[in-house]
């Protein structure tokens, strides 16, 4: 599902390049749960823009859910975004005026083609579903601001299903959680991989480490 | 993205900055507004001001000369010869002869079957020119007939449309008279007149008698305070009076296109002429002035919508900023460039409509306030309008167009600018 073979990322610092990626290979299967730790500022999260295609400046290949990520133009790359991969992130990243219902509704919004839902109805009621799906019953109206961190966490993965993508991709999801939603929102991860979803997870959790089928450690700016 | 969705989501990020979006809807807003409050002013000015004067477009009204070399160089009298010569000038579609009556009428009774206290000792001169009757035929009221049917018969006679107003404004409330119902309600009344009777001393005639004078219909063509009467009864008043033949006073050219009547004019100067441009030429003024007033204004009201498209620009830039990192998680749930610049400029065109709207509605109440100022502040003079505004469907769909198309071209920029967000740089 996720296959990456020679992987490079460099940034532009200045008047010199400097490597974040370099070389990366990883291949992880549908139903699995990677997780990808290692020290800040090793390009972990860099890594994960890339598999989900909102960094498309690297050289190596690249192939998610099927899709060979350098060959695909902007739109296309949207749409694989909207469809294909769903991003969980450290800070939610919920649009903080509108409201549980309204922020899982978001990707369904801009969907094309077979993906698009006939009606908003429709698909109001697939969003709900989704906030069901990770026990938001009843605070789909609520605002962010008057949910708890875990449930805005909540909010934030029920947003990433919405589409039925391949492809999870989460950054330090529960790095602003305690103990008990961070273990909640885990418990979520292993049953969506149970579910044959490929799920991929950058964390310094332990917690996570420990349900994970495989842990990869990303270390200048290799996988080991 | 499709448009359904497109709009659902504009809605829902205008709700959630809805005091921006308040301030950028009333820019727009006050664009429109102005925009509809002195454009239907200036309109309706100019229809109050063509209900004062109704000149005729069409109309070229050919009086002697004042200094003519007689038939040295053409011109001097208007007899036959000269109205078959100004009837044959191209462009030209009728020729009607006008002759002053020189005989006086006056009315010392109210018309027939009017119930009205006429002042004792009260008496109105009646000035009457004769006319070619298809000068008039169009505004005959049903049933009435133009023509001279000789001695003793009623004389058909057509007023300005204006007189009544003006009787009805000024007369009648100064002599306490009953006032008058508008339009052709009036037509058929027979006025008792005595005709060679003048009120101004040494004017009356060896020979007064009775006579009656028929409204027979109400028109613009008919200069204000004068009727209009058949040609052939002046003619005949003027034969049994002992006047001499003077000539036609005027004659009235019915130009076939408005456009034509500058070339007849010179044509009828360059035949030694004169051309009297009396009413027309005050209409044609005020009209020029209601228009460049209204121009102005318009100009200004487009001036000012221009302003509200660099305040939406300025606003939605600054919005644009504060969102970088929402425009981030909207590309990353899969919005295009696109649809990112599609949502700012729907955002800024609900505004716009939004402000187009209440732009109008607030001109429109402005105009109710004004009409109602001026209702009791202002005397009740003749033509007075009911109201100093005309709102034409066009001018409605103007407005919300320009307040639309202002607010979108100031988003322009600031959407540019939101499709240009990097998400991966954001987001990080």
């Amino acid at each position: 599902m996720i296959s990456l073979r020679g992987v490079v990322k460099k940034f532009r610092d200045l008047d010199r390049d400097q490597v974040v990626l370099d070389g990366v290979d990883l291949q992880a299967a549908a139903g699995e749960l990677v997780a990808v730790v290692g020290a800040s500022g090793s390009g972990k999260s860099t890594l994960l823009y890339i598999v989900g295609g909102l960094d498309a400046d690297f050289e190596g290949e690249a192939v998610v859910a099927g899709r060979s990520l350098p060959a695909l133009g902007p739109r296309e790359r949207a749409a694989f975004r909207n469809a294909e991969v769903g991003f969980v992130f450290q800070s939610f990243n919920l649009l903080p005026a509108l409201t549980a219902l309204e922020n899982a509704m978001l990707p369904g919004l801009f969907a094309r083609g077979a993906g698009a839902r006939p009606t908003l109805g429709a698909l109001r009621a697939d969003a709900r579903s989704a906030l069901e799906r990770v026990g938001l019953s009843g605070k789909e109206q609520r605002l962010p601001a008057r949910l708890s961190g875990g449930e805005r966490q909540r909010v934030a993965i029920a947003r990433a299903l919405l589409s039925r993508p391949k492809v999870l991709l989460a950054d330090e999801p529960t790095g602003n959680l305690d103990t008990v939603s961070g273990a909640g929102v885990i418990d979520l991860f292993v049953e969506m991989a149970r579910s044959g979803m490929t799920v991929l997870v950058v964390t310094h959790e332990e917690r996570v480490s420990t349900v994970a089928n495989r842990v990869l450690h990303l270390d200048g700016g290799r996988l080991r | 993205m499709r448009a359904r969705s497109l709009m659902h989501l504009a809605g829902l990020e205008l709700r959630s900055g809805w005091k921006g979006a308040a301030l950028n809807a009333a820019a727009a807003c006050i664009g429109a507004a102005a925009l509809v409050f002195f454009v239907a002013l200036g309109l309706g000015v100019g229809q109050a001001a063509r209900r004062m004067f109704p000149g005729e477009a069409r109309l070229v009204e050919v009086v002697p000369s004042a200094i003519s070399l007689g038939s040295v160089l053409g011109g001097g009298r208007l007899d036959e010869e000269a109205v078959a010569r100004l009837g044959a000038i191209p462009g030209v579609a009728g020729a009607y002869r006008k002759l002053t009556l020189r005989v006086p009428i006056a009315a010392n009774r109210p018309p027939q079957g009017v119930e009205m206290k006429w002042p004792e000792s009260i008496t109105i001169q009646i000035p009457a020119v004769g006319v070619d009757p298809g000068l008039v035929a169009a505004d005959l009221g049903r049933g009435s007939w133009f023509e001279d049917r000789g001695e003793g018969q009623p004389i058909p006679a057509v007023a300005s449309r204006r007189i009544l107003e003006i009787y009805n404004k000024t007369i009648a409330p100064a002599w306490n008279l009953r006032r008058l119902p508008a339009g052709l309600e009036l037509v058929g009344l027979q006025f008792p007149v005595r005709v060679g009777y003048s009120i101004v001393p040494q004017k009356t005639e060896d020979r007064v008698v009775e006579g009656r004078v028929l409204l027979a219909g109400l028109s613009d063509r008919v200069p204000l305070y004068m009727v209009a009467v058949p040609l052939e009864a002046v003619r005949r008043l003027h034969r049994e009076y002992g006047k001499p033949d003077q000539g036609y006073t005027s004659v009235a050219l019915l130009a076939g296109r408005p456009d034509d009547v500058p070339r007849i004019s010179a044509e009828v100067r360059r035949m030694g002429f004169a051309v009297e441009e009396g009413e027309r030429a005050v209409s044609e003024r005020v009209g020029m002035v209601v228009s460049v007033t209204t121009g102005a204004l318009a100009f200004l009201s487009l001036v000012m919508s221009a302003l509200a498209a660099l305040a939406i620009a300025q606003s939605l830039s600054a919005s644009v900023r504060g969102r970088v990192k929402e425009i981030a998680i909207l590309q990353a749930v899969g919005a295009t460039a696109g649809d990112v610049r599609a949502l700012i400029l729907a955002e800024a065109g609900i505004l716009g409509l939004a402000g187009g709207l209440a732009g109008v509605a607030l001109a429109r109440l402005g105009a109710l306030a004004a009409d109602s100022a001026a209702a009791r502040m202002l005397p009740d003079f003749p033509f007075r309008p009911e109201t100093y505004f005309a709102f034409p469907a066009w001018l409605h769909a103007t407005a919300v167009g320009v307040a639309l198309i202002s607010a979108v071209a100031g988003a322009i920029a600031p959407a540019a600018a939101a499709a240009r967000v990097d998400p991966a740089r954001t987001i990080a």
